[in-house]
């Protein structure tokens, strides 16, 4: 069997064991387990040398061969590069977590959902087929949702998990209607088969569709400003988690699919507008957002919303050099925030509290977590020699020119780095640092496990930069050009060369350094703009869902309000509508008939009709209303007779008789209150409706009697009507030979009607049976059914 | 007719036979054993009836035209008889226990069930329009009844006798569409139907009729507009009841109308597909909005069930042999998350409360109960159609027939409203892991807990074994092209 579909599975069957193991080894557990993402990471580094020369791994296995849908998957620079983060970051947080929850009960239950989700967030990146992608994408929601909802009994967390899987979740669904779009407009559902047919999707007319819908997926994952709500609010998470999913792995997931998509979708206006656009706003939102927090995760988590919209920025110019930039930059994000997440795990654990301003001069107790933070700090202030300075350098290269829209980008992104150079040193100086405070633990330094990790990504943040050649030729370039599409090569390194990069990095370097000593009062003064504003998504959110059940509320209550009448009304109405309309759309009304002659006898029949119809529905009370309807119905005979179909008109007297019969007997029966209690409002709309209905049907007959008459029976029976039954009076023969059989059936049909009168006959009213008479009660209004 | 072919026909249609005549003997039965273990008795006597017929039309019943063309079973009636007995058959178990507990003691009840039964089973065969009307009447007086069963209980009373006004109506207007279509083709046989409208001008009766006929047939699906009674009689009859309407009638309407337009009207396609995508967005949308304010989980399902059949009519909406077959499958699939969810609903018993049908009673069943929280968690995840499970399948199916048939906007709709729809799954499987327990549920009776894990099984395992089961509608759906 293939290694690499074994990779896929490894997580979920490491995931299955978690918890036993922990029961078994306590908290020591996780070097086991962490053994499967160091050996997926061993794994895919073997591919390292393959893809840094350009080549391009494809396998997969056939999954559902009906369905024509293949277990495939692509490795190439992108994939590649996310798949060591995932697994080596992976590495690292499962065995964060075995020391950061050592004792708590349910150990066992979160390693297993921090495995699975690892096992998804890789089966993402690695996919190669648009259904596995959206079904891993669908499945880092979900186990993000049981992570975020893990400390399950506050409301705080119920409320993140649930917002942050409706969020994402339903982002999921667009996207997949995206990928659908996609999949039509070329016929290939296969990445690999994708990235060549940029053009063929470009000229599609449907290519903005898809644009909207992919971008909708990849926005609401990637926490886009204005669904970047639920990021912070995932905080509530247990911070190995924040580590891992909401800062280095699935939030870059819409990353990933905007960099994956980019030789497909990019290079298009709409491309370069709207994806700068929410960048740059997300950006300054995060940044902003993020000088307001005390709260050290919270901090970070609003800086991991910045720094997303800077990637999504950078992959939205779509230029050589900042697709570069976003690339260094995504991988030293990866980093230095992973290693601050865990930093401010440790600071928590030991210390306490996470309240930046009740923390300080923890140096002395926790040197090496001190160590960690520092540098990570460099690297995401973007000072040498860190990975982070390659990045901003090869940033400031990609967005820098002189036209109007390039400067404004160009100040976005100064503020923006400007903000979080201040963040990195406020969450890495301002707890080790000066006078020490009394914290609610006494410090101590963390242990290995704990520790292990941030000093291992510092480290790495460190490595990358110095010995960059072999960063960009093994991990830089080869994903650049996946996400170009075509051969980039990426040469910069720490030794700062002269330029517009390096003025502009002073240039952010010394705002940040200005706006760090001046933290409390920008904290203070942001604090107090947004409580001027008192609004923002999150609330926007709980309004949204509100409104949602508002709404299905109101639509109940009208529409399904548990009345009869009601739901009578709207059938009619909408039969009348419906009727109308087919008409309408067919351009079919019927002509205007000629004025008809009548004998005498038919003018006194059709009168009789039309006074009986008065009578019905002037009636004051309902006997008199069924008896109406009955003369109109009898009246109707007599015209069949005087048209000369006696069996009809025999008929029509029989069905009307019992009609009148039955319905009299049941209305008197249902002891209902004798008179309408319709208002004068009701009546007149339903009248309206009543008479729209009538004149649809009556279109329908006029329209079907202008059809030219089919006159095969009528010869036929003419024919042979001596000749086969032997008789002269055509109407009987019908009746009693060629049709013998149903005149039968009609007669059985009648007798049994006239059975059922019986029936109806010898029901006594129970209530009568006492001496007193049954009291007319009023209609009763409807019982609670349908009703909220 | 010669008595060759009648004899030939005798034999096409036996399990309708069976079922026609056991039914007749069990009511005799009915009457004359004890009254107090009349119900149960009747009631395995016709669940075994309804297995015996299953199990004639599986292994037996050769397929074929039968009575002049009044009847047909081919590939795709097997499918859906298969579909309506075995909700038929799920139900009728499923009512065992509520019937102990609640002393529900009617043995009419099995016996109009399987009278309802015979009907699906002849409206899904019924291959002229007059066939189908009788079928469609025998099935819908029975179901009347079986609406109101409980007849002490004003809720009930009401919920049938709305349904019994309601559906008379549409039956009414079916007729008349019926009569319209026989007047201007001159014929009631499908296949003489579609002949008849081939090429040529289709006259404006015929569109009338047509229009007249889906009224009726789309109250019969419970699809928007005609969905009103669907709600109250969900809520209003007794569980059991409201279990068997969800899922066996359903199929069989669902039978009727693809038969009806793709085989009398497929010439006339377009006059027809405006109606369902009109019928298939406003049920989606309806369904997915509606839903989310609901406490009642019957009323609840009686929303879902609303959405549920304007995705599988979004199949149906593309008229092509994909969309056909993605409406046997969603119905299918359908049938077993609805006969699960519904196991689930008649397990919602406390001890002192007996059964209860608010969401919110099944906060913390996780706690108190998980694995059969992890199914019916599945069960949600499922008909919300999220991947991998059974539902997201269903949805699969349909929304790509209709995206090959350009259908695009419905499409997006589709899914757009499925987004909504999701919320209120989700929140049922929110209120059962993450909210605190108010009481505990009674163990669930053995037959119960094999439908939930049946179900279960179903939607999770899907995947792996939805393969040939999709091959055999995908055969069944070309009998109509």
């Amino acid at each position: 069997m293939d290694l690499t579909f074994l990779a896929f599975f490894a997580p979920f069957i490491a995931a299955a064991f978690a918890p036993v193991l922990v029961r078994l080894l306590g908290h020591n557990a996780a070097w086991v387990l962490a053994l499967v993402p160091a050996l997926i990471f061993v794994h895919f580094a073997g591919f390292l040398p393959q893809v840094a020369e350009g080549g391009r791994v494809t396998g997969g296995v056939q999954w559902i061969p009906s369905f024509n849908v293949n277990f495939s998957w692509l490795i190439d620079g992108l994939s590649l590069t996310f798949a060591l983060l995932i697994s080596g970051i992976g590495t690292l947080i499962v065995l964060y977590a075995g020391g950061y929850m050592k004792g708590h009960p349910q150990q066992g239950r979160f390693l297993c959902f921090i495995l699975m989700f690892m096992a998804a967030m890789q089966g993402l990146v690695l996919s190669d087929s648009f259904f596995m992608f959206f079904v891993f994408w669908e499945l880092t929601s979900i186990t993000s949702f049981l992570l975020i909802g893990f400390n399950h009994n506050a409301e705080r967390s119920r409320r993140a998990a649930m917002q942050a899987l409706v969020v994402t979740g339903g982002g999921g669904l667009i996207l997949l209607a995206g990928l659908i779009f996609l999949w039509n407009m070329t016929g290939v559902s296969e990445f690999s088969l994708l990235l060549g047919t940029g053009d063929l999707v470009r000229e599609s007319p449907f290519y903005l569709a898809a644009l909207i819908l992919v971008l909708g997926g990849a926005f609401t994952k990637s926490a886009q400003f204005p669904l970047h709500f639920w990021l912070p609010n995932a905080m509530e998470a247990p911070t190995p988690v924040s580590a891992y999913l909401h800062s280095a792995t699935m939030v870059k997931a819409g990353v990933y699919l905007l960099m994956r998509l980019n030789p497909v979708l990019g290079d298009t206006i709409a491309w370069e507008t709207i994806l700068p656009l929410f960048g740059g706003a997300t950006l300054l939102v995060g940044t902003f957002l993020a000088v307001r927090q005390t709260d050290l995760k919270l901090m970070l988590a609003y800086t991991t919303v910045a720094s997303l919209g800077l990637l999504v920025m950078l992959t939205g110019f779509g230029t050589e050099k900042a697709i570069e930039g976003a690339v260094l930059y995504l991988v030293a994000h990866s980093l230095f925030k992973g290693a601050l997440f865990m930093v401010a795990g440790n600071v928590d654990h030991e210390a306490g509290t996470r309240d930046v301003t009740k923390l300080g001069g923890l140096l002395a107790a926790m040197p090496i977590t001190f160590g960690a933070a520092i540098l990570s700090a460099f690297s995401m202030a973007g000072l040498p020699p860190f990975v982070g300075f390659l990045a901003k350098e090869e940033i400031y290269y990609g967005i820098a020119a002189s036209d109007p829209w390039s400067v404004f980008i160009t100040t976005v992104a100064i503020v923006g780095n400007a903000l979080m150079l201040v963040i990195g040193f406020a969450v890495a100086v301002k707890p080790f640092l000066g006078p020490k405070v009394e914290t609610p633990k006494s410090a101590h330094e963390a242990p290995l496990l704990m520790y292990a990790g941030p000093v291992l990504l510092a480290a790495l943040s460190l490595a990358a930069a110095l010995w960059s050649g072999l960063f960009h030729q093994f991990i830089s370039s080869p994903m650049a050009s996946a996400v170009a599409g075509a051969p980039l090569e990426i040469t910069i390194s720490i030794i700062p060369k002269p330029g517009i990069a390096l003025t502009l990095s002073i240039v952010t370097i010394a705002i940040g350094a200005i706006l760090y000593f001046g933290l409390a009062r920008l904290r203070a003064a942001m604090a107090a703009s947004l409580e001027a504003i008192g609004w923002g998504p999150d609330q926007g959110f709980d309004q949204f869902m509100r409104g949602l059940v508002r709404l299905s509320v109101v639509l109940t209550r009208t529409l399904q309000n548990g009345r009869m009448e009601f739901y009578m009304t709207a059938t009619f109405v909408l039969l009348a509508l419906w009727l109308f309309r087919t008409m309408f759309v067919a351009g079919e009304w019927p002509a205007v008939p000629a004025f008809p002659v009548l004998s005498i006898y038919e003018w006194v029949t059709v009168s009789i009709i039309a006074i009986g119809l008065i009578a019905v529905v002037r009636a004051k009370n309902r006997l008199t209303a069924i008896v109406s309807l009955g003369i109109q119905g009898f009246a109707v005979a007599i015209l069949f007779m005087l048209m000369g179909a006696p069996d009809l008109s025999f008929t029509q007297f029989m069905v009307e008789t019992l009609t009148v019969v039955i319905l009299a007997l049941a209305m008197t029966r249902l002891r209902l209150s004798p008179q309408d209690h319709r208002s004068a409002g009701q009546t007149v709309l339903d009248g309206t409706i009543a008479i729209a209905c009538g004149v649809a049907l009556t279109f329908i007959l006029l329209q079907i009697l202008q059809t030219p008459f089919d006159r095969t029976l009528t010869e036929f029976f003419n024919l042979y009507s001596y000749s086969l039954a032997q008789g002269r009076n055509i109407v009987n023969v019908i009746l009693v030979d060629f049709r013998g059989v149903d005149t039968f059936g009609e007669i059985g049909v009648v007798m049994v009607a006239g059975l059922a009168i019986l029936a109806l006959l010898r029901i006594v009213p129970k209530r009568s049976l006492g001496s007193a008479p049954a009291p007319r009660v009023p209609a009763p209004e409807p019982v609670a059914v349908g009703k909220e | 007719m010669t008595a060759q072919e009648l004899a030939q026909s005798l034999v096409i249609a036996a399990p309708e036979l069976l079922i026609a005549i056991g039914a007749m003997a069990l009511l005799m039965v009915g009457v004359f054993v004890r009254k107090e273990s009349a119900n149960a008795i009747v009631t395995s006597l016709t669940v075994a009836l309804l297995v015996a017929a299953l199990g004639w039309m599986v292994f037996f019943a050769p397929m074929g035209p039968a009575f002049g063309g009044a009847y047909v079973h081919d590939a795709f009636t097997f499918f859906m008889k298969m579909l309506v007995l075995i909700g038929s058959i799920v139900a009728l178990v499923m009512s065992v226990g509520f019937a102990r507990e609640e002393k529900f003691d009617r043995f009419e009840f099995p016996i109009l069930i399987a009278l309802s039964t015979l009907g699906m089973m002849l409206m899904v065969s019924a291959d002229n329009l007059l066939s189908l009307y009788m079928a469609l009447e025998l099935q819908s007086l029975a179901l009347y009844v079986i609406a109101a069963i409980n007849r002490d209980s004003a809720r009930s009373t009401e919920a049938g006798l709305k349904y019994f006004v309601l559906g008379a109506l549409s039956s009414g207007m079916m007729l008349y569409g019926i009569s319209l279509i026989y007047g201007f083709t001159g014929h009631i046989g499908f296949d003489e139907i579609a002949a008849a409208v081939t090429g040529g001008e289709r006259s404006i009766g015929v569109l009338f009729g047509l229009v007249f006929l889906l009224t009726g047939l789309a109250f019969k699906i419970s699809a928007v507009p005609f969905h009103m009674w669907t709600p109250d009689v969900y809520e209003g009859a007794p569980t059991p009841v409201t279990a068997f309407f969800a899922a066996a009638p359903k199929m069989a309407a669902m039978a009727m109308l693809v038969r009806v337009v793709m085989d009398a009207f497929q010439p006339v396609t377009a006059d027809w597909q405006q109606i369902i995508v009109f019928i298939s967005i406003a049920s989606m949308v309806l369904g997915a909005f509606a839903a989310i304010g609901q406490r009642n989980i019957k009323r609840l399902m009686a929303y879902s069930s609303i959405g549920h059949m304007g995705y599988a009519l979004v199949g149906l909406a593309a008229g092509t042999v994909a969309g056909v077959q993605g409406v046997m499958l969603y119905m299918a699939i359908y049938l077993a998350m609805t006969l699960g969810t519904f196991a689930f609903i008649l397990a919602m018993r406390r001890k002192d409360e007996g059964n209860v049908e608010q969401i919110s009673d099944l906060a913390g069943y996780a706690s108190n109960n998980p694995l059969m929280a992890a199914i019916l968690t599945a069960l949600m995840f499922s008909l919300a159609g999220i991947p991998p499970l059974a539902g997201f399948w269903g949805k699969w199916y349909v929304f790509l027939a209709a995206v090959e048939a350009g259908l695009w906007p419905l499409a997006i709709i589709g899914v757009l409203s499925s987004v909504v729809g999701a919320y209120y799954y989700l929140r049922i499987v929110k209120i059962m892991w993450f909210d605190d327990a108010e009481g505990r549920f009674v163990a669930p009776a053995g037959e119960l807990r094999l439908v939930m894990g049946a179900s279960g099984v179903f939607v999770l395992a899907y995947i792996v074994f939805g393969g040939p089961i999709a091959a055999y509608a995908e055969a069944a759906a070309r009998t109509f092209f």
